[in-house]
């Protein structure tokens, strides 16, 4: 079982942090600003193919704008990361560790989540 | 994700060739990456200056080219991304590695195994990696945050490492 759940990450406080407070800023920024904004994914602009982490911005945005179904639709990759953010932010200033294995399967399921999403599968 | 014990045993570092970290400040821990790097917002921040540099300076190259001719304007546009390309290979890969934004930031590429200097050939392979880091959504960047390492795919693909200067300072 410890080659599925692989090794242990002790994520960075700071880091976490800093990845946070970018993604709720832009989030809000993009929920305030006309339009919208998004940087398109280089790889489904080159190729067709989404990305796991296509649909992220919708998703994002939407989550903060307090419509989880469609940012469930977009990525259900969205919603967590904003409650993981908030967790992270105004939770106590922790080091925190995570399964190299579990960061492995998240991205796994968002990437068929999104080929699903986009037919490709 | 759980919590760890945050009190770690004092332990050294492997020797990695660098310089290591003074006892006073415990930037190592056993169970993280196998010497000090560079956290996401210095990088992140150095990133946002080297970008806002090359963007100026493509802006007053073409400005210049494209006052004077149609064709030269064109012509700077190339000269533009020749000096943005150099700028990251010559300065990433020379002795200090550091471009404008990472000095700003006090940070340095280094070798993963010498903590020397990546050298020209290897600024080249970070340059190109950079863009395979941004295909997917930029999930190449993102990677550092949760690698025991906290490399990026450019990073891993060029054997480098993004160190804080008061931990590898520059030698001359």
């Amino acid at each position: 079982m410890r080659g599925l759940a692989g090794y242990e990450i002790p994520l960075d406080g700071a880091d976490l942090r800093t990845a946070s407070a970018l993604l709720l800023g832009c989030a809000a920024l993009r929920a305030a600003a006309p339009g919208e904004l998004g940087v398109p994914c280089p790889l489904r602009e080159l190729t067709g193919i989404p990305c796991p982490f296509c649909g992220m911005t919708t998703s994002v945005t939407a989550t903060v704008e307090l419509d989880p179904v469609e940012a469930v639709a977009a990525n259900p990759g969205g919603p967590l990361l904003v409650l993981l953010a908030l967790a992270i932010l105004l939770g106590p200033a922790r080091r925190l560790v995570v399964r190299s294995g579990l960061v492995y399967f998240a991205l796994a399921a968002l990437w068929l989540w999104e080929l699903n999403r986009f037919s490709i599968l | 994700m759980s919590e760890q014990d945050p009190q770690v045993p004092a332990q050294e570092p492997p020797a990695t060739g660098a310089p290591p970290p003074p006892a006073a400040q415990p930037a190592w821990t056993p169970q993280g990456p196998s010497g000090p790097r560079a956290g996401f917002g210095r990088r992140l921040v150095a990133a946002l200056v080297d970008g806002l540099v090359l963007t100026v300076g493509f802006l007053v190259l073409f400005g210049i080219g494209a006052a004077i001719s149609e064709g030269l304007g064109l012509f700077m546009v190339f000269v533009a991304i020749a000096g943005a390309l150099a700028y990251y290979i010559v300065l990433e890969g020379g002795p200090t590695g550091q471009t404008l934004g990472k000095r700003a930031l006090n940070i340095r590429v280094v070798d993963q195994n010498t903590g020397g200097p990546i050298g020209y050939g290897r600024g080249a392979i970070r340059l190109v990696a950079r863009y395979l880091s941004q295909i997917p959504c930029y999930l190449g960047y993102l990677w550092m945050l949760w690698d025991k390492e906290k490399q990026t795919w450019h990073d891993k693909l060029s054997t480098s490492v993004v160190v804080p200067v008061e931990y590898y300072p520059v030698t001359r």
